[in-house]
């Protein structure tokens, strides 16, 4: 990449170039130090331009449909007038490093909308990072005018709870008749939840769809709900046939307004600002704890230590963190 | 499945001896299926339209007689004939079930070609032999009928002279070797019946997991069987890319000087003849009267009305295909198959070696210097859907440490230079087969340079005559890749590309 100017960026961004939006965020991806200083300059810049978009999270495990629900949601979204960005993350290989994005090939309809945004994502490995990028990534979309952000990841995993974390509202996405009610989702997933969808409710399916959804509701009972305003609903909907997905529209939009005439909306935002500042401590710590150059010299050591069971993880642990410790004295 | 079924309706009764389908196995063999895919998913396939034509009231003997099927044969001689052998068997036993009384019912009648994906475009006399010998395999495993491929197929349509070549290639085979005078030849030899055998089982297996998953349509909705098709397509281009599985004059016996042919040349006003063609047709004809039949065969498809009786008038109307079809897209919406692309699969066919490891250390160093790994977007732009090159291409670029992206199928360059735009990719690669490549990778470049993305490279690979390589380059292609190109020299060529901008 060549040097960057920050500057370019902010104007770019600002105006809405696709270009520019597209290689800010490359930026923010890049791992490279110089370059992260650059995206800390210019997301400064474009800070106060954001906070406007309808921040969506959308989960569930692989074939529930999540790319065909994206197209006919953010479709029908672009067709109303709005201006729809999705970011989604795809798993990268822990062997090659390398990752295979299929994203749009689901997404034939909305990849083409002039007032649509679909950027994929390697996870490259780290979560952590991915979680800082994909905030990150959503405000610049958010400063380029977007004013739908939809987070799209797969629900299995730690991802789900970043995302949440991140979003205003958090869909999970589920099937009728797979089996297990929580099809391989963690059982905690239903706590961040703001609404369920069964989705392929077409054909044969509706009825067995409409079941589910009951016994899902019946399981929603039994967990707290995160705002005594909001319980969260249980829908159906077929992405392919495009029915039941004004609906979860609808649900976002009164969601927004309970959550806004509480203040809820504004406090659930400085909570997530609190958890962004805390994710990114984490993440520096870690950085700096893989850069510290005594810590760099002994790691392979130890780490062949411990694999080989010749050293305690505790003791390996300690003798680390006090490398990190004594940094200044060395 | 209703089109299909309401075929069959139709034929049973105004045109009982008319080959109503022709269930094809070839185009999953030229997308990589091994013999017991092939063999096993279109057996499937004809028992779920089998399933369907009974569903909508048909008796078996009304119908089955007249099906017939279509496979692909290539260059595993034996294994082939064997595969033809173990599928008359086990349609047999598949049509057991639905009890006919006329025998005809769970007989397999076939149609095979030859491969096209099995000749090559270097030193291409070769695949007059390749052809020969694929020709005779389905002789052999009792094809009822035959199609023999031209040998400059792997270059561009073919000459006079070469389909000549291929025509006579059938008529030797059946007028001169005498091979057809007897009914299956190769029955009672021990290799032959043990490999029948071991195909029989094998296909059951996977028939079997796919009626489990409720029939092929179920299955193909879950993406399991295009799945496995190119799981074994990269498999193998992994085997030949190490030169385990020989193909002369590519990964061994290579020769250096190039082979001249002769390639057709298709003239750009075919295009332009055709559209004025349409243009008449379409002001000569009574336009109420078409209007009258596509929405009777819109209506039609919401009702339940038999299709087949309703497009016939259509298009004696003069309605064209496109026109029936979007009248019929109306009613059903349109299929998009799911995508989802094996990984982990070329590299570990390749197992560790030192070519694996150097150029997974290269996109490391790529990342390491420039804060990602090469990212690359491969797209098939066009009206072509032979897409078993790019799938091979993207898990292939994926084990070695590229970030890929896959563009939907028939992309417009306009569309796939938004996409590498938006996705900001360091490099467009671009697979082509169907003689498409000397307007799309002009009109790429173009739409590249208006999207802002000048700096993004573009490559191409597939079939392309090497006397179009120079053009391309003109148009701003940095590398071309013939056929036959192995995955990790086509991933060197881009990292050397990307590290020289």
């Amino acid at each position: 990449m060549k040097p960057v100017d920050p500057q370019t960026y902010i104007a770019g961004v600002l105006s809405g170039d696709r270009r520019m939006l597209s290689k800010a965020i490359t930026l923010i991806e890049s791992a490279l130090t110089t370059h992260q200083e650059a995206a800390r300059r210019m997301l400064s810049a474009l800070l106060p331009k954001t906070g406007a978009a309808v921040r969506l999270g959308i989960t569930g495990v692989p074939g529930v449909g999540k790319s065909t629900f994206i197209e006919s949601f953010g479709t029908m979204l672009v067709r109303e007038g709005h201006r729809v960005a999705v970011l989604a993350v795809d798993p990268s290989s822990a062997r090659s490093g390398g990752s295979v994005m299929a994203d749009k090939t689901r997404m034939e309809k909305l990849s083409i909308e002039p007032r649509a945004f679909i950027r994929p994502s390697p996870s490259g490995g780290t979560l952590g990072g991915v979680a800082r990028k994909t905030r990150e990534t959503m405000l610049l979309c958010e400063a380029a005018g977007y004013d739908v952000i939809i987070v799209e990841t797969v629900g299995v995993g730690q991802s789900e709870t970043a995302v949440a974390s991140m979003v205003d509202f958090f869909l999970v996405l589920l099937l009728a008749g797979a089996g297990d009610e929580l099809q391989g989702l963690k059982k905690g997933i239903l706590e961040l939840a703001d609404a369920l969808a069964i989705n392929k409710a077409d054909g044969e399916n509706i009825d067995p769809a409409r079941k589910a959804a009951n016994v899902f509701e019946l399981a929603l009972h039994l967990v707290q709900p995160a705002s005594p305003r909001w319980t969260p609903p249980v829908l159906t909907c077929s992405a392919r046939e495009m029915t039941g997905i004004d609906t979860i529209w609808k649900t976002v939009l009164r969601h927004r307004e309970v959550f806004s005439a509480s203040h809820e909306l504004e406090e659930k935002r400085r909570r997530q600002a609190v958890d962004w500042m805390w994710s990114l401590i984490d993440e520096g710590l870690k950085e700096r704890f893989v850069h510290q150059p005594e810590i760099k010299k002994q790691l392979p050591r130890i780490l062949r230590e411990v694999d080989r069971g010749t050293l305690a993880p505790t003791a390996a642990a300690d003798k680390l963190l006090f490398l990190l410790d004594n940094e200044s004295y060395q | 499945m209703r089109i299909v079924s309401d075929i069959i309706a139709y034929c049973s009764t105004h045109m009982p001896k008319f080959n109503t389908i022709s269930i094809s196995g070839y185009h999953m063999m030229e997308a990589g299926a091994s013999s017991v895919l092939q063999c096993a998913f279109t057996l499937a396939d004809g028992l779920e339209y089998v399933q369907a034509a009974l569903r909508a009231g048909l008796g078996i003997d009304q119908f089955a007689p007249r099906l017939s099927f279509f496979f692909g044969i290539g260059m595993n001689f034996f294994m082939d004939i064997a595969m033809l052998r173990a599928a008359r068997f086990l349609w047999h036993k598949l049509m057991s079930r639905f009890n006919p009384k006329d025998p005809q019912s769970s007989m397999l009648r076939t149609h095979c070609q030859t491969s096209g994906w099995s000749l090559t475009a270097q030193d291409p006399y070769n695949n007059i032999i390749r052809t020969t010998l694929e020709c005779l395999s389905a002789v052999l495993g009792g094809t009822q009928s035959l199609h023999t491929n031209s040998f400059d197929e792997a270059v561009g349509l073919p000459t006079d002279l070469s389909a000549r070549v291929a025509r006579n290639t059938q008529l030797i085979v059946q007028e001169e070797s005498q091979v057809c005078r007897v009914v299956d030849p190769l029955a009672g030899s021990y290799y032959v019946e043990a490999l029948t055998d071991g195909m029989i089982r094998e296909s059951w297996k996977i028939i079997q997991e796919v009626e489990t998953l409720g029939g092929m349509s179920k299955a193909i909705e879950t993406g399991m069987p295009k799945l496995r098709i190119e799981e074994a397509a990269a498999r193998r281009q992994a085997r030949i890319d190490q030169g385990l599985d020989v193909i002369v004059g590519v990964n061994k016996y290579q020769i250096k000087e190039d082979v001249s042919l002769d390639v057709l040349e298709v003239s750009a006003s075919v295009r332009d003849e055709q559209i004025a063609r349409l243009k008449e047709i379409k002001a000569r004809r009574d336009p109420a009267a078409v209007r009258q039949a596509l929405e009777a065969l819109a209506r039609g498809a919401e009702s339940g009305a038999n299709l087949l009786d309703l497009t016939i008038p259509a298009i004696r109307a003069r309605a064209t295909a496109g026109e029936v079809s979007d009248a019929l897209e109306k009613a059903f919406g349109r299929f998009v198959a799911t995508t989802r692309c094996v990984s982990g699969i070329y590299s570990s066919e390749y197992g560790d070696s030192e070519i694996i490891k150097t150029l997974r250390t290269r996109t490391d160093r790529f990342k390491d210097r420039e804060g990602r790994r090469p990212r690359i977007l491969v797209t098939k732009m066009g009206q072509d859907g032979h897409d078993r090159g790019m799938k091979v291409i993207a898990t292939g670029f994926a084990d070695l440490g590229f970030d890929v992206d896959i563009g939907p199928m028939f992309q417009t360059p306009a569309e796939a230079a938004r996409m590498a735009v938006e996705n900001d990719v360091h490099v467009v690669g671009i697979s082509t087969l169907a003689a498409g490549h000397k307007t799309l990778v002009p009109e790429l470049v173009r739409a590249l340079k208006q999207e802002g993305g000048e700096d993004i490279l573009v490559v191409v690979g597939g079939i392309i005559p090497p006397k179009d390589y120079d053009p391309l380059y003109a148009a701003g292609a940095t590398c071309v890749f013939g056929p036959g190109t192995p995955v990790t020299d086509s991933a060197n060529q881009v990292l050397n590309a990307l590290e020289k901008r």
